[in-house]
């Protein structure tokens, strides 16, 4: 099928035409030729010539010797001895000379008696730490004062006729167990991770967005779609051109750094006999990559055929380079180990993955689950590339194309998904800057001022504005009695599968001891009193919030039909909790809620639901201990998976009853 | 040969809506004539030329390139086919012999054939002096000189022209048509489209007139002037477009 001598051609001719590309070129081969030397070796040599040039520059001292005895005269003779050290006989304000630099340190001698009633020599330097000649000055005036010292006291022995050597009570032998070489890699492992991925990631970027938008932007790309080449062979062709790139750039950038490394080692005088640069670890450090490389150069194919042209290419690219950045960051980030849960996050795994192979330490089977699950999304993200390529609305998407405007073109109809969605990220936004200042400022009514002003009221006002029926956009229809009965039957399987699945997630991803507190503390009635708690935490959500996500949001994906709807609405419920965590819960509860909501057609059905199941939440926190089985569930280290079982199936029944009930809600 | 049958393409808009840029168009054109496929902009002819090319597919509809079914037979479809419009374009960096070559191997050329087709063409196109230049450097004539080479160094028996000449100078344009000619007279079947009545007249050997994706007249210059008494290819071409408008409305 596939024609493996086109594919050769397609990848010759596209890294022939890179090549030729000084761009392309100057990234991902001359930059980390001579960026890592310039870096590292110029940065240090400077370093080193700035502290010598420090330390021959002469310092101005200003001294007053307020005891003028033996000794301090002594102790004055020692600092004068010091390499270029002058006395400055000044008068003005010791503090204003130092600040202006314009006297070094100022040394003040007086004395006093210690303790036992022996004479102490005091000798206090004032000197300015935001000056680094001063700070010169001041360690070559303590240190001499020490040497000092160390005289006096051993004189002082003498005259005592004690040996010196019984100061010797303790002796601290540091001895670091770490290898030299893990050393190395434990510092280098910290940076090395980020820097391979943004390289990957910008390198790669720059290829891919002139091989298909630069190909549709220059018109070149229908001459190559009419020729004999099939489109698959066109897409591998390309996307290998995108990896060799990579590679390259990534492989210059390991060995321009490996040989700066054993440059500035050398350099810095330390036995480099003993330490051995982990080449190994470079090695598999590059065999590890190249998975990596492979994803995220199909993500950036994808992006670059999506695209209509160059400039759109890298504007699209922009949010993927500036996310792996930051999720490419935890491997500087202290305390972060590659777990199960971890290695399943692309970008966040190899990050980790790299730390532990270059301080030395990494497990076979963490390597294989980041090689595994990125492998999977490679082959999906290649698929994505080659469906758009396929995709002739896409392919031939040209300038004046209107699509993207989406956003200017139905602003006027607020039920539509475009507007939901950027009220959704308003609000987002609003919620996570001013409700948490609010919430920081007092937990308790910035949550209700959080619900009122921050969700209930926008969404209102919105509809509002639009000139909307507030009551029949809200549904805020009469329903049958019987459903809220179902609503408190279904609550109890309910939540036992949401505290599962909570569990479940936790032995994944292991909830950090603060945050539990955290979460204890919020669901905590000791504060507010259960009362309070209950009107906090289940009513105002159940209003404010139901009104923003199935008063209004979930009605503007309705004409993506009812599943549709109920997912991307529960999801956005999710989201808009703001919390890792609970994510998947909230956006089970989420669909669920409106599931709910799409067969009654009355708003009042999720909102009981939703305070029915906040209460019930805080409820089981706080009295759990009353009640012997739950406590057994909640609190217990063993996951009771099973209990899931007879949950799911009460709950599945009580829902298929639900649905009879409303099988047809406009009767009711 | 080319046989277009009931050929139909939708495009997809907004709110449900579509576009009939091609409405169950056939026709024919055979080996040794050059056929222009004539009408406004936004008739249609690069949207049924895109089909033939099994660039885009068609809605409905099919039709042959040398018994090859653009459906079911792409690849064949596409290695009997040399396809040439105004603004395919060209890679910048790569000098004029290294793209045809990479066309050639793409069509399984072999390389001693690409070699000595090169050596033909550029003498009878005239390109030997800028062969081993960078596309950049070259003029509009020269860049299409070398698309010239480039669509037809697999030499198809079936060459498709989509607005070759537009925007380009007389010179260059005058290339083309003599190229054009050069085909017929190689027994290849030409299939060339313009919206310009008298380049039609000059070079068809039949027209195929669409107007709204749709077929308005088919046959030669000779027949139209006997069926409308018209001289003026022009005056034909909106008689015909005037006389398809009541039907437009009727459906």
């Amino acid at each position: 099928m596939i024609n493996l001598r086109k594919i050769t051609v397609i990848y010759r001719k596209e890294m022939l035409d890179l090549l030729r590309d000084k761009r392309t070129v100057i990234t991902s081969i001359v930059i980390p030729i001579i960026l890592y030397p310039l870096l590292m070796v110029g940065f240090s040599s400077l370093a080193m010539r700035q502290e010598t040039k420090l330390e021959k520059q002469v310092v101005h001292v200003y001294l007053v010797d307020h005891v003028k005895s033996e000794t301090s005269v002594r102790i004055i003779g020692g600092i004068s001895a010091i390499d270029n050290l002058e006395f400055m006989p000044f008068s003005d304000s010791i503090d204003v000379l130092l600040r202006e630099n314009l006297i070094q340190a100022a040394v003040q001698i007086s004395d006093s008696l210690n303790a036992s009633g022996f004479p102490v020599i005091i000798v206090t330097i004032s000197y300015n730490e935001t000056e680094d000649l001063s700070v010169q000055a001041y360690d070559r005036i303590s240190n001499r004062l020490r040497e000092l010292e160390d005289e006096l006291v051993s004189e002082r022995l003498k005259d005592l006729m004690i040996e010196v050597d019984i100061l010797d009570a303790v002796q601290i032998k540091k001895e670091n167990i770490a290898p030299p070489e893990q050393m190395v890699g434990f510092m280098v492992g910290k940076i090395l991770p980020y820097l391979l991925i943004v390289i990957t990631l910008s390198s790669g970027a720059v290829v891919a967005s002139d091989l298909v938008a630069g190909e549709k932007e220059r018109g070149t790309l229908e001459t190559i779609l009419v020729s004999a080449a099939r489109r698959i062979e066109l897409v591998i062709g390309k996307y290998l051109t995108i990896i060799t790139f990579s590679l390259i750039s990534v492989f210059m950038n390991l060995f321009s750094m490996f040989l700066s490394i054993r440059h500035i080692l050398g350099q810095s005088g330390l036995d480099t006999g003993g330490i051995q640069l982990p080449i190994s670890n470079f090695a598999l450090i590059l065999a590890a990559m190249l998975p990596l490389v492979t994803l995220i150069a199909a993500v950036l194919l994808s992006l670059s055929t999506y695209a209509r042209n160059i400039k759109e290419a890298q504007s699209y690219q922009m949010p993927i380079i500036i996310g792996g950045m930051m999720l490419s960051m935890i491997s500087l980030l202290p305390g972060f180990k590659l777990t199960a849960g971890f290695a399943l996050i692309p970008v966040v795994n190899f990050s980790l993955l790299f730390k532990e192979i270059m301080s030395g330490n990494f497990q076979i089977l963490s390597f294989s689950l980041v090689l595994g699950s990125t492998l999977i999304l490679d082959i999906i993200a290649i698929i994505i590339s080659m469906n758009l390529f396929r995709n002739e609305s896409i392919l031939f998407r040209t300038a004046e194309d209107k699509s993207l405007k989406f956003w200017g073109q139905s602003r006027k109809n607020v039920l539509s998904p475009e507007v939901a969605f950027l009220f959704f990220l308003i609000m987002i936004v609003l919620l996570f800057y001013v409700g948490g200042s609010w919430q920081a400022k007092e937990m308790m009514s910035g949550l209700v001022r959080t619900q009122l002003i921050l969700i209930l009221l926008p969404t209102i006002f919105l509809l509002r504005i639009a000139r909307m029926n507030i009551r029949a956009t809200l549904k805020l229809n009469p329903t049958n009695p019987l459903n809220f009965l179902m609503v408190v039957l279904m609550a109890v399987p309910m939540i036992t599968l949401v505290v599962l699945l909570g569990q479940f997630i936790n032995m994944i991803y292991p909830v950090s001891e603060s945050y539990m507190e955290g979460m204890r503390n919020l669901l905590s009635t000791e504060q507010a009193g259960i009362w309070k708690s209950l009107l906090i935490i289940a009513v105002l959500p159940g209003i404010c919030e139901e009104t923003m996500f199935r008063g209004y949001i979930i009605n503007a994906f309705r004409k993506y039909g009812f599943w549709a709807a109920a997912v991307i609405s529960g999801v956005l419920f999710g989201i808009f909790h703001l919390d890792f965590f609970r994510l998947i819960p909230a956006s089970i509860l989420g669909i669920y809620l409106g599931y709910l909501l799409l067969k009654s057609n009355s708003l009042l059905i999720p909102m009981f639901a939703h305070f029915i199941n906040n209460s019930i939440a805080l409820l089981l926190s706080n009295y759990h201990e009353k009640i012997k089985i739950l406590d057994y569930l909640m609190t217990g280290d063993e996951f009771v998976w099973w209990i899931g079982i007879p949950a799911l199936i009460i709950f599945l029944v009580f829902l298929k009853l639900y649905t009879r009930i409303n099988r047809n809600p406009d009767l009711n | 040969m080319i046989e277009v049958k009931e050929l139909t393409k939708k495009f997809p808009q907004k709110e449900k809506e579509e576009l009939l840029a091609v409405n169950n168009l056939s026709f024919t054109a055979h080996k040794g004539e050059i056929v222009v496929l004539l009408g406004v902009n936004g008739a249609g002819k690069t949207t049924t030329m895109r089909m033939l090319s099994t660039v885009l597919q068609p809605s409905s509809g099919t039709a042959t390139i040398e018994n090859h079914d653009i459906i079911r037979s792409p690849q064949q479809v596409r290695a009997n086919l040399g396809f040439l419009s105004g603004d395919t374009g060209l890679y910048g960096r790569l000098t004029a012999r290294e793209i045809i070559f990479y066309f050639g191997r793409l069509y399984d050329v072999k390389d001693a054939a690409i070699s000595s087709r090169i050596q033909e063409l550029s003498e009878l196109l005239d390109m030997s002096a800028f062969l081993d230049k960078k596309i950049d450097l070259l003029s509009t004539g020269m860049k299409q000189k070398v698309s010239i080479a480039r669509s037809i160094i697999h030499d198809p028996p079936v060459m498709i022209f989509d607005e070759p000449t537009a925007g380009l100078d007389i010179l260059t344009a005058r290339n083309i048509v003599n190229f054009i000619h050069n085909c017929k007279a190689q027994q290849k079947c030409v299939l060339f489209s313009t919206h310009i009545m008298r380049e039609a007249e000059r070079i068809a050997d039949r027209i195929v007139m669409i107007h709204d994706g749709k077929l308005l007249a088919e046959g030669t210059w000779q027949d139209f002037q006997d069926e409308t008494g018209l001289k003026d290819l022009d005056d034909i071409f909106i008689r015909f477009a005037q006389s398809s408008q009541p039907e437009v409305q009727n459906d």
